[in-house]
């Protein structure tokens, strides 16, 4: 194997090396490259090449084989994936394999791993919002786990100077709990939307239903337009990859203001192992890579390396990362490496039926939903447990699916089919979750991957306060909806694993006391400083609210301190 | 370094031990071969299209027969669904073919239309299950079948805009796209 081993030279430096294509690798990419680092990103997944590789993106429902449908293939490949509901058959070439992809669960953990370039940041639901004081103070002032080292005021320009780039289209309501976007004009609510709306506002004061704040261009202004992408259209197959670049990925937003630098080099298929640590001086020095396809190593050396590449992952990197200094993993002195797992708990809610409306139609396939603020544990209300909620969820009218169950055939069934059906709404809570030590994931000490890593194995679970929550979860939807008029009401909770709603978070959380954190306040390792964790494993607590932006915000602004601190010759 | 050195690099990561051929396939992302698929016999392939076209017939539109509605369930019985499924299906549509010769002395496919829909309402009574898969694939082939699709529904591919909350106009049919 010797001779595979090519060693970090000349040609294998860089300023900047960048672990994953993502959100936040995207960004780290974006910022470093322009503000003149020569920057390695290197990604574990296959190349996705804007547009020309969304295959799916463009097809007509007869182009699919099954429609869609599950194959039993895809069940054999992907026993985990195939759980929950996130993947489908259409966008099946954009995910890892399980059966090559190995992981274990001490206790279940639904693991969402994209295998191409851009990452979740092709596959996310693009629901954007700013955190609050009432998420960054939580801890502190409930005496749980350990204070964020930031606040609101810390991240407020960099979200303002993400968003911008980005285009976050939204209503601005001026609410303490979730601060206003720099928005593009909102998607308009259905009729349904509109009138539960009213009825919200009016039945339950402190609550407020809007539309959400999603990472799709209502209106492509001159920040857009100027890196090739174009308004939304209204298609809702995002999740393909759009060829209008109308909302935000790596590939539409942040990769070509990077590439357009000439100072980036991607590679995909290259799946790091480790970063290197030198005990000389007292920081990393680069990484090693084994590409995923021929298994080769090489390693790569840079003066900083941002580690971006998705909190379950990133955080596995740096438990791999062991040498005399770091023995249980790169900056873990604090042992909190790979623990405080959390994700958001979800899959609870109500549905009901509207009568109304049925003279109502729409023109056009929104690709976003409504959203409801947390109201829950804001000033007077106090509950059986801390934290809150918010709904995400929103109207449709029925379409040729809605008589299908029925037992009519014949021409009267197709009749019924080709018209459109009845107006329906639900709502989905999403919880916050707790920081627990004792939810965590590691690494198995024998059994390894094909890529010869070893297994990362999840133990994480939901507890009591999230369990008292789902009560209220269920229960306020099914009041919510029910005031509203709607009818045949029915609460749900279809039950909640960590990793379903793909917001995993907090393995190598940010603090202000390196005995007790991984990260300080600008991201950095507190006892290697030259390497950066910007993605959800550096969060301290999970709010209630999609945390993606939030991620963008912090690299960006972890980025311009690197280079700042490089000028300095600090790191 | 080609695939199959790299294949051979994971069986010595996995102790040396020799693959068997159909694992080396399997990691090359080779189709591999899990026993036999159920295919249809030209005869069962026009039984489907006959009662499909009952569940869906042509109208002012073209029916499931017209698009091809039978060959989208004969590959997603095949495709996605357990051999034991496969097997239950097919066996419920010969059942379904008998129950017709004994009741009107043919096969569904030679009979009037009135008979052919009383053995789907004797059908429904005797074999919900299979009338309920059969119902389903029907409409999901039917409806995303570019006739389905084009004709049946109302087909926009790239709407351009948003508006939510307008009048329906008058003969209105339900969006092809969701």
């Amino acid at each position: 194997m010797a001779n595979l081993n090519i060693r970090a030279t000349e040609e294998n430096s860089y300023d900047a090396i960048i672990i994953g294509s993502g959100v936040t690798g995207g960004w780290a990419a974006k910022e470093l490259t322009e503000k003149g680092l020569k920057v390695l990103m290197l990604e574990r997944g296959r190349k996705l090449d804007h547009v020309t590789d969304y295959e799916n993106a463009t097809k007509a429902p007869w182009e699919f084989e099954h429609a869609g449908l599950m194959t039993m293939e895809q069940k054999r490949t992907h026993p985990k994936l195939t759980r929950d509901g996130f993947y489908d058959a259409t966008t099946d070439g954009y995910w890892m394999k399980d059966v090559d992809a190995l992981y274990h669960e001490d206790k279940r953990f639904d693991w969402f791993r994209p295998n191409i370039v851009g990452g979740k940041s092709i596959l996310w639901g693009r629901q954007s919002y700013r955190w609050s004081d009432f998420d960054f103070e939580a801890n502190a002032k409930e005496g749980i786990a350990v204070d964020w080292p930031i606040r609101y005021k810390d991240i407020a320009p960099w979200y303002s100077y993400v968003e911008k780039h980005a285009g976050i289209s939204g209503e601005k309501l001026g609410l303490p709990q979730l601060p206003d976007s720099e928005f593009l004009p909102p998607m308009e609510m259905f009729c349904v939307e509109k009138e539960v709306r009213k009825r919200i506002e009016k039945n339950f004061p402190g609550r407020t239903m809007t539309i959400g704040r999603v990472a799709n261009l209502s209106e492509a202004r001159k920040e857009q337009l100027g890196v090739g992408r174009a308004p939304c259209q209204y298609r809702n197959k995002c999740r393909l990859g759009c060829p209008y670049g109308a909302y935000f990925s790596s590939q539409s937003c942040t990769l070509p203001p990077a590439a357009a630098t000439g100072l980036l080099t991607l590679r995909p298929d290259s799946i790091v192992a480790e970063i290197l640590y030198d005990e000389n001086k007292q920081r990393a020095t680069g990484v090693r890579v084994v590409d995923s396809e021929t298994l080769d190593e090489r390693e790569y050396s840079a003066k900083i390396i941002f580690v971006c590449g998705s909190a379950m992952a990133s955080a596995g990197i740096l438990l791999n990362s062991t040498s005399n200094r770091f023995p249980n993993g790169l900056g873990n002195d604090s042992e909190q490496l790979g623990h405080n797992l959390m994700d958001h708990h979800f899959h609870v809610g109500a549905n009901g039926k509207w009568e109304g409306d049925l003279d109502k139609y729409y023109y056009g396939r929104r690709a976003n939903g409504i959203y409801i603020p947390r109201y829950r544990n804001i000033g007077k209300d106090k509950r059986d447990y801390v934290r809150g909620f918010g709904y995400q969820g929103g109207g449709r009218r029925g379409d040729w699916k809605h008589n299908v169950a029925e037992l009519s055939f014949g021409a009267t069934y197709k009749d019924a089919a080709t018209k459109p059906g009845p107006w329906t709404m639900g709502l989905i809570a999403f919880g916050e979750t707790l920081p627990y030590y004792e939810n965590r994931m590691y690494l198995h000490k024998t059994d390894k991957d094909k890529w010869g890593l070893p297994l990362i194995v999840f133990d994480a679970e939901f507890k009591e306060n999230e369990k008292k929550m789902r009560i209220d979860m269920a229960n306020d939807a099914a009041e919510m909806l029910e005031t509203s008029g709607l009818k045949n009401v029915k609460p749900y909770d279809t039950g909640s694993y960590p990793g379903m709603a793909i917001h995993e978070m907090g393995t190598a959380r940010m603090g202000r006391d390196p005995k007790t954190s991984v990260l300080n306040a600008h991201n950095q390792i507190h006892a290697v400083p030259n390497v950066f964790m910007t993605d959800g494993a550096c969060m301290t607590s999970s709010s209630c609210v999609n945390p993606s932006l939030t991620y963008m915000a912090l690299t960006a602004r972890a980025a311009d301190h690197a280079v700042k601190e490089l000028k300095k010759k600090n790191l | 370094m080609n695939r199959r050195e790299a294949v051979q690099r994971i069986s010595l990561l996995m102790g040396g031990v020799a693959l068997s051929g159909p694992v080396v396939s399997g990691i090359l992302g080779e189709k591999t071969h899990f026993g036999d698929s159920v295919y249809a016999t030209p005869q069962q392939e026009k039984l489907l299209a006959e009662l499909a076209d009952v569940i869906i017939p042509t109208t002012d539109t073209p029916g499931a027969k017209a698009a091809g509605a039978e060959q989208f369930i004969i590959r997603v019985i095949r495709d996605c669904h357990p051999m034991e499924e496969q097997k239950e299906f097919y066996a419920s549509l010969d059942t379904f073919e008998k129950d017709s010769k004994a009741a009107f002395g043919k096969g569904f496919v030679a009979l009037t239309n009135d008979q052919k829909v009383s053995m789907v309402k004797k059908l429904i009574e005797t074999d919900r299950n299979f009338f309920k898969r059969m119902k389903n694939y029907t409409a999901v082939g039917y409806f995303t079948s570019e006739i389905g699709a084009t004709q049946a529904l109302e087909y926009l591919e790239t709407p351009g805009r948003l508006e939510a909350c307008i009048p329906i106009k008058p003969g209105q049919k339900a969006w092809a796209l969701g």
